[in-house]
């Protein structure tokens, strides 16, 4: 980390993939090589990312450290920073600092049945640990159950694509169907009955809070304990370093004690 | 401890030739009446009160209101270059309470790594602190362990024993300054140290608010229901911020980008309050925390429950200044007498 913590590290974009229509995925490289060159993450970490006149915004890595060279951040137009950055082109600039925050613990994680719960773009964070399994290997059978509002709103498809044809059970829902779309209508949440994961087992959830809550006693019924239930959560943030106070929740910085947590952590407070 | 006497008249002759070390900043009672820390520049005109509450705290010298942290410009490139803005400072006539937030915001801004632009201010300050003699009418330093006198974190420390003051040192730079100085100071005798206990003991049972910060604490540790207190509070708050930013000890801050043209701009960081309603709210307008209700929720739990959590003590240091600033009457004390008032039995 640099020594000014606050002095953003200039990144190129190197290729802007559309995911859909509100979500685009950055590749970014930094323009000071050496830098480029000795930068590592882990996921579910962060970085907090300028865009000129805008100020600063929290998005997570897409991609995985396990594919050094360059990053990905996947973002939703959502406000006024990721409006502007929606804007950008091939070549364009933006300042990064990071990364931030505690990532998910892929060690203990090995040998574990994997199940991935994601609601729009609750997919980018989870997008880059299970290209981290798939790359590093150890880890159990792998299951994805994605929701969309609309078939028109799913993105990563191209990941998708790949994820299936390496052996990931991926479910998709949409909240409403659209002509030709043949597959499960439905909050995502009602794709968990039914569904069996064998021990030893994790989830990782990522989504809208509503999506979150709704999940949380299905996960308990089918046998997650807190333990085995992990989240990373989206906060308002100004530092990501634990000092600016915006990402409170109970006791917790969401920027350093999280964002990713298990249940036992978000109960205890 | 080694003591030290400054006669009161010697007092402004050795403010005069500390102000050739640096900016020399002291409590003065401006025209309108009002007690503000001032850089001074004119013994003659300016009244350095030491008499009266400061209304502000030392925080907006260390910690500004507004700072500018950055420039940048996005014409060739995009990038950015620090704004540095620090003098040697002497601070004179801080109360126990200020210093022990000063004390605080060292550990804040020093969480993962130093804040640049704090520790910069904070590295040239020298801190002379007044210990209260008399305390002013809504402290309760004495509740929060925080004054009215210090054992530590001084560089030095004077008491007001009436024909003089008793001077001693804590730190390395205090006792430089008695050294280089002491043509202004003599020995203190041991009737001088008993004269400067007894000061001590009188102020502390001179207290007009007698406010339970610890037993506030043990109910809050033991998780009691608080909802209807939140609701109370929370809709008396005018949503102001006039607490956070008169409390030395509040910290929070956001970062704006401010252009100056279409690829020129400032990176400012400006004072935040949790009170305010956009503080927890998110691109695309989810907001994880119900305003109604919950308003003040963050800014009483943070300092008498976090902090003591995280770092062994409240970060509220009786200095009773939200007690006079909130027209709606939510503040510490007011809290405190509140969640007291808890029947201790709806613990869980």
């Amino acid at each position: 980390m640099s020594r000014d913590i606050y002095l953003p590290q200039m990144a190129r974009i190197e290729k802007i993939i559309p995911e859909n229509p509100q979500i685009k995925t950055f590749v970014l490289c930094f323009v000071d090589e050496d830098f480029n060159s000795s930068f590592s993450y882990e996921p579910g970490q962060f970085m907090m990312v300028s865009v000129p006149h805008c100020g600063e915004a929290p998005i997570s890595f897409s991609s995985t450290p396990t594919r050094p060279g360059n990053i990905e951040l996947s973002v939703r137009l959502a406000g006024k920073l990721t409006g502007a950055m929606h804007e950008l082109r091939l070549g364009d600039l933006v300042g990064l600092r990071g990364p931030f925050g505690t990532p998910f613990t892929m060690d203990k994680l090995s040998d574990r049945n994997l199940l991935f719960v994601a609601g729009g773009i609750g997919l980018a964070p989870l997008r880059g640990v299970i290209n981290y399994c798939l790359d590093k290997g150890g880890y159990g059978k792998i299951t994805l159950l994605y929701g969309s509002r609309a078939p028109d709103d799913i993105a990563f498809s191209a990941d998708i694509k790949l994820w299936q044809k390496k052996g990931i059970d991926c479910q998709l829902s949409v909240d409403t169907a659209a002509e030709g779309w043949n597959g499960h209508v439905g909050v995502v949440t009602t794709l968990l009955a039914g569904l069996e994961i064998e021990n030893p087992k994790s989830s990782l959830l990522c989504g809208p809070p509503i999506m979150i809550k709704f999940c949380l006693p299905e996960l308990s019924k089918m046998g997650f304990t807190d333990k085995e239930i992990i989240t990373t959560m989206e906060r308002h943030m100004k530092c990501g370093i634990g000092v600016c106070g915006h990402c409170y929740l109970d006791n917790k910085l969401v920027c350093v004690d999280g964002p990713v947590f298990d249940l036992a952590q978000l109960k205890a407070h | 401890m080694n003591g030290f006497i400054l006669k009161k008249d010697n007092l402004v002759p050795l403010l005069r030739k500390l102000r050739k070390g640096g900016r020399l900043v002291a409590p003065v009672q401006n025209r309108h009446g009002d007690t503000m820390f001032t850089a001074i520049e004119d013994f003659d005109r300016q009244h350095i009160d030491l008499k009266n509450q400061a209304q502000a705290s030392l925080k907006p010298f260390f910690f500004p209101q507004e700072e500018p942290l950055y420039t940048y410009q996005n014409k060739k490139g995009y990038d950015f270059k620090p704004v540095n803005s620090s003098e040697p400072t002497i601070f004179f006539g801080l109360r126990s309470c200020d210093l022990t937030a000063i004390l605080y915001m060292d550990v804040i801004f020093s969480q993962k790594s130093p804040d640049p632009f704090y520790f910069e201010r904070r590295r040239e300050a020298v801190l002379i602190s007044l210990g209260c003699s008399r305390p002013f009418a809504n402290c309760f330093c004495n509740n929060s362990r925080s004054g009215p006198f210090l054992e530590y974190g001084f560089d030095l420390q004077f008491t007001d024993l009436g024909h003089c003051f008793f001077v001693e040192a804590d730190r390395a730079r205090g006792e430089e300054l008695l050294e280089r100085w002491s043509c202004y100071f003599t020995p203190a005798t041991e009737e001088d140290c008993r004269n400067k206990y007894q000061v001590v003991l009188e102020a502390r049972s001179s207290f007009k608010q007698t406010v339970h910060v610890d037993q506030a604490i043990k109910k809050l540790t033991a998780d009691i229901d608080l909802e209807s207190i939140w609701k109370e509070l929370s809709s008396r708050c005018q949503d102001c911020g006039g607490c956070a930013y008169i409390c030395p000890t509040c910290t929070c801050f956001t970062i704006v980008d401010q252009p100056v043209d279409d690829t020129h701009g400032t990176r400012l960081r400006q004072w935040d309050s949790c009170t305010f309603a956009g503080f927890t709210r998110m691109a695309g307008g989810h907001n994880p925390v119900d305003y109604a209700d919950h308003a003040i929720r963050r800014r009483f739990l943070h300092k008498l429950k976090t902090d003591v959590e995280k770092h062994g003590r409240p970060s509220c240091v009786g200095c009773g200044r939200c007690v006079g600033i909130c027209f709606g009457g939510v503040d510490m004390i007011r809290f405190i007498k509140m969640v007291n008032e808890l029947p201790a039995e709806e613990g869980k």
